[in-house]
């Protein structure tokens, strides 16, 4: 009988306690210490992104992020609050700690193509103070678009369009000065303006374009530049395409602004397509990436860039339309 | 014939462990708990099937040593220390290790229908898992409740019929286990069978108070294949004569006989043998669409797969080979009915079928097994690290080498084959040109084996 009951407790011990070892060892490495750990699961946006999509914590408390992928790679970031982690394989588990050190609200992202519907893949951490649970709304001021009133989803199309892509390099050998805000004009507002000028009068068509393409190179600077392109890249590239002309394979069963007007375009909007990208200014650029696209597949950055990588995007969108060396 | 088998009950030491009635519980307590492990894993665990210990043990790790080293050197050894029938049998002895009033069941007790009482079931089992393959090896869940359910197959056959009868009719891993454990180097076997002539109380299949009657519903001194012998050993602890050994005996001994081959367990062999290239493409081979149609469950693409698999190893295999066997007969001109040339001649399938599984599961183990560590340090995937090894990467093992080492085994099993089907035409008394049809298709087999490893 002794034999027995040794026998038995042996299998209640692997049936029994052997499971509650594990469940006890995972609570133990969820509750020890006094960080506050949050299991975050990233899953394709299909299959419903990220869960929960809305963390709450404290202003002043330490979090430690779990965050793990069932499906494919995933990305973490939360630019306002300056955490990320680069890559979350399937089955993996990444930790990542941090401690908010403002109340607010700070949306969340993947970074990675992980699928069609990539850029829904969103969600927000929401830092509260406790002294202050409630703090009155931060007020904005409307974005630029807004205050001058741009139409951003009439349609912008020039007449002017030139023989050839504008190059910033042969305009550097012409020496035309261009004082204008170009935040505000679009390249063709400018064209035009040169073109009415008297003195600018030998110049030709081209080479007045040539001037346009570097007076925005210079606007930009190199560094601009450069950090845009990383940003169309990762967020932009998958819908728009490579090069640029919309053509990218999540794009594909987007119905772009034929979602508002019938006779446009299918599909995410075409940056070679000089016509559009010459008589857009960049305010109204900047409202499309904003606010997005109103149904029509286009996600909007504004809770994601700071003001700045937003310029930075633009500016690199103009090399599609503008050959910089 | 010289004995050439060596009784390990003569070793006094194996001669105790093997009488020891501790002996299969400890084995099945020893494997235990890498089934509740695998359980919990396959439900609770990351659902990427890589990174989850119930995928990569019980898929990767058991398999391998199942069909790599399990049936290959100790035939049915895995139903010893299989967990799974465990829990019934406790429950049918009401305990786990000590004999229960002279070895009474705990059970209704009923009779297996005659009708049943084949491995038809069995292949129908293994058919059903295999056209599901794609999703229960790579999804934990699915993994995990399929195992579940045949745990609890297993748990109510107990309670209702006698001794293991899931495991003799039911389970999917049993049926070619049987069939493959003839060739494995081991075997129980009665010492004397004139002893056992004029024993009458027949405690071996009837119990006594040392143990109980054989659970596998074999009559020991019947045995002559290892195919329904679970080596359970508890015939060598209850045999009141001390009449059985468990012995070492050269590779294959089984198959030099002829007597007793059966219709169902032909028919297996077939099905198995188309299994191993149908496998080899699904999990290994370059064809992206078949992958997703094997994984696509109920879409048009599966029911081409699904249809395709049952064909192949219902109808087309089988057919091909019933052909051979026609012409063999007709080469043979002997009075032999085609059933017998059909179940006769499927003997040398036996080792060709252990070849072609034991090489593909090689290359599929190779590919997969560095899985193994980290699931070992992170069985869950919740971002453990037990024993440092969760973040080792994934790298197939001596990559450029599989095919060398899967040619020879591939060769060891046509060569057994080839002498076999020559051997049982010498049995049929037909000109040895009778074995050449069934020769071709070994070779034509194999040869599609090396192809697709190639
Ligand atoms: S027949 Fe199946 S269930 Fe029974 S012991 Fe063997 S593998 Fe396990
Ligand atoms: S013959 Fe003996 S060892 Fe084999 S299954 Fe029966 S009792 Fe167990």
């Amino acid at each position: 009988m002794r034999k027995e009951l040794f026998a038995l407790t042996v299998v209640f011990l692997i049936f029994v306690a052997f499971p509650a070892s594990l469940w006890g060892y995972q609570a133990w490495r969820t509750n020890a210490g006094d960080t506050r750990v949050i299991a975050l699961t990233a899953n394709a946006p299909a299959t419903g992104g990220w869960v929960p999509d809305t963390i709450r914590v404290n202003v002043g408390e330490r979090v430690r992020l779990r965050i793990s992928s069932p499906d494919v790679a995933h990305g973490f970031e939360v630019p306002t609050l300056g955490i990320r982690v680069d890559e979350i394989l399937p089955g993996h588990v990444e930790e990542i700690e941090f401690t908010a050190t403002r109340a607010g609200r700070f949306p969340f992202a993947c970074t990675r193509w992980c699928s069609v519907d990539h850029w829904r893949m969103r969600g927000t951490i929401l830092v509260v103070d406790p002294a202050n649970p409630n703090p009155p709304l931060p007020t904005f001021a409307p974005p630029l678009y807004q205050q001058l009133k741009v139409d951003i989803d009439a349609m912008h199309p020039t007449q002017n369009t030139p023989t050839q892509k504008p190059s910033a390099a042969r305009g550097a050998l012409l020496g035309i000065a261009i004082a204008d805000d170009l935040r505000m004009k679009s390249p063709s507002d400018v064209f035009t303006k040169l073109r009415a000028d008297a003195m600018l009068r030998s110049y030709t068509d081209l080479q007045l374009w040539d001037a346009t393409a570097l007076a925005w190179k210079r606007t930009a600077g190199d560094t601009a530049l450069a950090r845009g392109q990383k940003l169309y890249a990762r967020d932009c590239a998958a819908c728009h395409g490579e090069s640029g002309q919309g053509d990218g394979p999540a794009g594909r069963n987007l119905p772009g602004m034929r979602a508002m007007d019938a006779t446009m375009r299918k599909g995410p909007a075409d940056f070679t397509d000089a016509a559009q990208m010459l008589g857009a200014s960049d305010v109204l650029l900047q409202g499309k990436l904003l606010r997005g696209g109103m149904g029509t597949g286009m996600p909007e950055w504004r809770s994601l860039y700071t003001d700045e990588e937003m310029w930075n995007v633009i500016s690199f969108l103009r090399s599609f339309v503008f050959d910089y060396p | 014939m010289t004995d050439t088998r060596l009784d390990l009950t003569r070793i006094p030491i194996i001669k105790k462990i093997l009488a020891s009635r501790w002996l299969q519980w400890s084995l099945v307590a020893g494997t235990l708990p890498f089934f509740v492990l695998a359980i919990l894993t396959g439900l609770f665990g990351t659902p990427a099937g890589n990174r989850n210990f119930g995928i990569v043990f019980v898929w990767i790790v058991w398999w391998g040593l199942l069909m790599l080293v399990m049936v290959p050197f100790a035939g049915r050894f895995w139903c010893a220390v299989c967990p799974i029938p465990a829990p019934g049998e406790w429950l049918q002895r009401r305990s786990l290790v000590q004999v229960h009033e002279r070895g009474k069941l705990f059970t209704l007790g009923l009779k297996w229908p005659r009708q049943l009482n084949n491995i038809w079931l069995q292949s129908a089992a293994f058919l059903i898992v295999a056209l599901f393959a794609k999703v229960i090896l790579t999804t934990p869940f699915v993994s995990a409740v399929t195992v579940l359910i045949f745990a609890g197959i297993a748990i109510a056959t107990s309670l209702l019929f006698e001794r293991r009868t899931f495991c003799r009719y039911i389970c999917p891993v049993g049926g070619f286990i049987g069939l493959y454990s003839q060739v494995a180097p081991i075997e129980v076997r009665v010492k004397d069978h004139a002893l056992c002539a004029t024993h009458h109380d027949k405690a071996c299949y009837i119990g006594s108070e040392k143990g109980y009657g054989c659970p596998w519903l074999i009559f020991p001194a019947t045995l002559d294949k290892n195919t329904n012998c679970g080596l359970c050993t508890e015939c060598l602890k209850t045999c009141t004569l001390d009449n059985i050994a468990l012995s070492v005996r050269p590779f294959g001994k089984d198959l030099l006989t002829n007597k007793g081959r059966r219709l169902d367990e032909a028919y297996r062999s077939l099905m198995m043998l188309a299994g191993a290239p149908l496998y080899t493409i699904v999990f290994l081979g370059p064809w992206a669409e078949i992958k997703e149609a094997a994984y696509a469950i109920a879409s048009p693409g599966w029911w081409l797969y699904a249809l395709g698999l049952l064909a192949l190893t219902l109808v087309v295999v089988p057919g091909i080979f019933f052909a051979c066997v026609a012409l063999s007969k007709f080469i043979a001109r002997t009075k032999a009915s085609s059933r017998q040339f059909f179940v006769e001649y499927a003997t040398a399938l036996l080792p060709l079928g252990l070849g072609a599984w034991a090489s593909f599961s090689l290359s599929f183990v190779l590919v997969n097994i560095s899985y193994a560590w980290q699931v070992i340090s992170d069985p869950f995937g919740w971002g453990w690290n037990l024993f440092g090894t969760a973040n080792w990467q994934w790298t197939p093992y001596l990559a450029g080498w599989q095919a060398y080492m899967q040619i020879p085994i591939l060769l060891i099993g046509l060569v057994a084959a080839i002498a076999i089907a020559f051997r049982t035409t010498g049995e049929q008394r037909g000109s040895s040109q009778a074995a050449l049809p069934i020769v071709a298709f070994c070779v034509a087999f194999t040869l599609v084996m090396v192809g697709l490893n190639f």
